[in-house]
């Protein structure tokens, strides 16, 4: 469906005018003469990279596991029990079992009384009621910059945006194979999508720790809206 | 509430803003605050010159190109299912919103922070609708509880509240029965909101940063209000100041680093997130229906001026922070939602001299908002700009001032008069002076007496001491 | 070396013992002294107010005392800036703009001229005591001169120096600020008193008369024991 545009003709002229020339329709890309973001942990290695990350998560609140497949369920459980189970929403995601996590969870965790629910595109209001009343959300990270400790997560139909922030705790599993220096690069990747034709997420959130607010008397408080806590934890998949 | 806060006169404003302790401790401690933040975030990032200067030309290369940039931002938009409405004048912007409203029979709207809903009095014009409109920033709520009062600050609305007063502002509006303790008050808010959010109709939101080439719209929060007021309810509309636009996705992280960096002293906030058209087929949560309303209001008038620089503004309120002036008065003395330098600069434009001429006054020149502006506004040019304004163009100075004036240019003119006046300086204060000082001046010294003391002329003035000297006289 | 002395019209009137400490101080150094009678004020009042078009004569005036100067030196930061501002006020000016550009290309602050032009960093001054010092805001951030006072400063014998905290703070003189909003000017300087006060130096330096007739007669009001002193002066102690 196309949407619709209005006035935009008068709108556009008054500015145009106001710069003296005809409205302009097309126009040659901009070869900026400075781009300092270029520098920013230029030759880190992916290794550097994740002490980066781990310790920027000291700054923003935010928990961090080092892990491997083999461990990684063993790790998962330690934090889903620290944030006291429960209730727990995934997305639907084919990562889960290739991490061997979708087995473990669907077979042991009734037993353990956590109820799990993994996001159903065909569900809707029973998505977002189980977002709601859930204690925590699991999410994968898509592309992970090290520099600010921020987790990217796009959406889709089996990724609902709801599960990184309607839950009152959040974990994000961090592949290592997706970590960068810093936003610069994901800017790249999304770039390289739009060019190839991809139509983008309808939701990129760069999420960096849980939610707080200095709105009262600028005092720090963790856990607003959003999350009150976050862990990431960083998989080393390579 | 529109742009402009108060009926009240600028004078008074100060006074009364002067004596609000609180406010000025609230003040000062948060300037210091995000000041050594801003600075060590940008030592930290290194190179911070080149950030500035890399800022400056892609907000100066935008406006130069502003009607290419909305051109393909409305495209990109209509392609992903949303609609755009162009709006030139604050009016056109909220009776298309109205209507969108009263389509949907809307009776609940929940919204995240944005100054342009604000400058078009948006709240207001819904209310009357009897739609209930609920501030999801937490900053922003507080004061909406409280009877609408207007922010202070861009960034941190409440500045000027604190706990006590809070606490006391939902006890009184809404029963809330626990303590002044931050993490309850957030708690209570939480915890209010939380239905709000899923029971409203609309969602409306400003935008950061609108990207061009996706058709996109960027929102920075710290609180993740803006995720739930996008994801939740059906219909999604998103206001935005007409400048407020990048070309890519690239140019965007640019700025945002520097918002972030500039306005809270953070790498990045809790969530920025990039809202792309309508939902997906199959998506789950996400607006079916999306309005962008592109709002002129005036900005147009800018362009193509010298004012045109304040246009490069993204809002980060890190020249209201540098601001010694600010520090003292607070947000509500500049009598607009906009305070601060950037405010000073911004109001007359967007408002006319009548409401605003005393503005460009509230200023030193320091210089210290220039060196803070993360995409370089030369705003104490700006605001002495304003200044010529007001007394060539607008006739607006008073005449006592403007005879004044007058007399200054001629005496400082003529080396015959000015020597008159140097010989006499002395005499003609005399009946003030005392001890060598004055502290109880005539005049325009008056208000500087009040609370300081004046040196007297002195009795031989230098140049003649020199003269002396070179004849041989005292070595 | 011949120096041409801009005094300015607040040392001329108000502060005759910076000028003679100027004078004396340059001519330790080798400089030879001179002083058109013709100049008057920069015409930073009324340019500052939004008064360009009266301001016009006073600086015509100026540029026309100093035009046979090989170097211009002053002991005020923002008059010098304001020179430094006469090629833009007159720009277009087929006569004036290029002798503004010729003032402004030859015109030095005190200090910067000491240490930047005479390369010297000490002066031979000598003063016991524990001082701080206020850094103008037209000086610093306008004019750049931030490191020559400071390099001057720490050359005296006998002193004792302490930063100013928030000592690029503006000390709320802004010329006809201090009366047009006389209130909110006396609240800055009284927060700068208090400052000084807090570094507990008995002497307060500036390079900017405005600044100190500002801070000065703060201090005065308040009766504080705190001794205020032009940079000029104290270089001029021994």
């Amino acid at each position: 469906m196309i949407g619709t545009i209005e006035n935009r003709d008068a709108f556009l002229s008054k500015i145009a005018q106001q710069l003296g020339r005809a409205p302009k329709t097309e126009l040659a890309q901009p070869i900026w003469q400075y781009q300092p973001q270029e520098r920013v942990l230029k030759n880190a290695t992916k290794d550097e990279l994740v002490e980066v990350l781990v310790e920027q998560c000291k700054n923003i609140h935010t928990d961090i596991v080092l892990t491997d497949t083999a461990n990684l369920t063993k790790d998962l459980q330690k934090v889903v029990d620290n944030y006291g189970g429960r209730s727990v929403v995934t997305w639907r995601d084919e990562r889960f079992e290739r991490y061997g996590l979708t087995s473990f969870m669907t077979e042991h965790w009734s037993q353990m009384g956590i109820q799990l629910y993994e996001w159903n595109p065909a569900q809707h209001e029973e998505n977002i009621r189980q977002a709601e009343k859930a204690n925590i959300g699991i999410t994968i990270s898509e592309i992970t910059l090290a520099e600010s400790g921020t987790a990217v997560l796009f959406s889709s139909k089996n990724k609902g945006r709801s599960v990184s922030f309607l839950p009152e705790k959040s974990i994000i599993l961090i592949p290592k194979s997706t970590i960068v220096p810093r936003m610069t690069q994901a800017a790249r990747f999304i770039r390289e999508k739009i060019r190839d034709g991809e139509q983008i997420a309808s939701c990129i959130n760069f999420i960096t720790g849980p939610s707080n607010s200095a709105d009262i008397e600028m005092i720090l408080i963790v856990g607003v809206h959003g999350p009150i806590k976050a862990t990431y934890i960083v998989i080393e998949d390579q | 509430m529109a742009m402009k806060t108060s009926d009240d006169l600028f004078n008074h404003r100060v006074t009364k803003e002067l004596d609000n302790t609180f406010m000025r401790g609230a003040v000062s401690s948060a300037q210091e605050r995000f000041q050594t933040r801003r600075l060590l975030q940008a030592a930290e990032l290194g190179h911070w010159e080149e950030w500035r200067s890399h800022g400056e030309e892609i907000r100066k290369h935008v406006l130069a190109n502003l009607d290419f940039y909305l051109y393909q931002l409305s495209e990109n938009v209509a392609q992903r299912g949303g609609h755009v409405y162009f709006a030139q004048t604050a009016k056109e912007a909220t009776d298309y919103i109205k209507g969108i409203a009263k389509k949907k029979n809307a009776k609940k709207i929940v919204k995240s922070k944005s100054m342009v809903t604000e400058e078009i009095n948006l709240n207001t014009v819904l209310e009357e609708l009897s739609c209930e409109v609920i501030e999801t920033d937490l900053g922003e709520y507080i004061l909406q509880v409280d009877d609408h009062e207007p922010p202070s600050h861009i960034v941190v609305p409440a500045l000027h509240k604190n706990k006590e007063q809070i606490r006391d502002v939902f006890k009184e509006k809404q029963g809330y029965d626990k303590t002044e303790k931050p993490e309850e008050l957030a708690l209570y808010v939480r915890e209010k909101l939380r239905n709000e959010y899923l029971t409203a109709d609309i969602g409306i939101t400003g935008c950061n940063f609108a990207i061009a080439e996706s058709g996109s719209i960027t929102l920075v929060t710290n609180e993740g209000n803006a995720d739930l007021v996008t994801a939740l309810p059906k219909t999604q509309i998103t206001v935005m100041g007409m400048e407020r636009i990048v070309p890519t996705f690239e140019e965007m992280e640019v700025l945002v680093s520097l918002l972030t960096r500039s306005a809270v002293g953070q790498k990045l906030t809790s969530y920025i997130t990039t809202l792309t058209g309508i939902k997906e087929e199959g998506d789950t949560d996400g607006p079916e229906e999306f309005h962008l309303v592109i709002v002129d209001n005036g900005r147009s008038d800018i362009l193509g001026g010298e004012f045109q620089p304040i246009l490069q503004c993204i809002r980060c309120a890190a020249c209201v922070n540098a601001c010694p002036v600010y520090r003292h008065v607070g947000g509500h003395t500049y009598g607009s939602i906009y305070s601060g330098p950037v405010g000073v600069v911004l109001s007359p434009l967007l408002g006319g001299y009548d409401d605003y001429k005393e503005l460009p006054y509230a200023s030193t020149l320091c210089g210290a908002c220039t060196d803070a502006c993360p995409v370089k506004i030369p705003l104490h040019q700006l605001i002495h700009r304003h200044r010529q304004v007001i007394v060539e163009n607008e006739g607006r100075a008073p005449v006592s001032e403007k005879l004044l004036m007058k007399a200054f240019g001629l005496g400082a003119s003529s080396p015959t008069l000015y020597k008159m006046a140097a010989k006499m300086a002395s005499p003609t204060m005399s009946p003030f002076t005392k001890d060598n000082k004055i502290s109880n001046g005539p005049g325009p010294l008056k208000a500087w007496t009040e609370t300081r003391d004046f040196p007297a002329p002195n009795k031989d003035n230098f140049r003649n001491w020199l003269k002396q000297r070179s004849k041989g006289g005292e070595q | 070396m011949k120096v041409t002395l801009f005094a300015t019209c607040l040392v001329d009137m108000f502060q005759g013992d910076v000028g003679k400490a100027v004078v004396e101080v340059l001519e330790r150094l080798g400089c030879d002294i001179d002083f058109p009678e013709n100049q008057i004020c920069c015409g930073q009042p009324a340019y500052n107010s939004g008064y360009v078009k009266e301001s016009k004569n006073a600086m015509k005036k100026m540029i026309s005392a100093f035009e046979q100067a090989e170097y211009v030196v002053s002991p005020s930061g923002s008059c010098v800036y304001m020179f430094k501002e006469y090629p833009d006020v007159f720009q277009g000016d087929p006569i004036w703009e290029q002798k503004a550009q010729a003032l402004a290309d030859k015109t030095y602050e005190f200090t910067e001229f000491i240490v930047n032009v005479l390369k010297i960093e000490d002066v031979g001054a000598h003063l016991e005591g524990t001082a701080t010092y206020h850094t103008s805001c037209h000086m610093t951030r306008l004019l750049g001169v931030k490191e020559a006072p400071l390099k001057l400063l720490r050359q005296v014998k006998g002193l004792q120096y302490v930063e100013l905290p928030g000592k690029d703070r503006c000390c709320g003189f802004g010329g006809t600020f201090s009366v047009k909003m006389g209130n909110i000017s006396g609240e800055m300087v009284t927060e700068k008193v208090h400052d000084v006060e807090q570094t507990g130096a008995d002497i307060l330096i500036g390079a900017d008369a405005g600044c100190l007739i500002n801070i000065g007669g703060r201090i005065n009001r308040q009766g504080k024991p705190i001794k205020v002193m032009h940079i000029a002066e104290v270089l001029n102690c021994q």
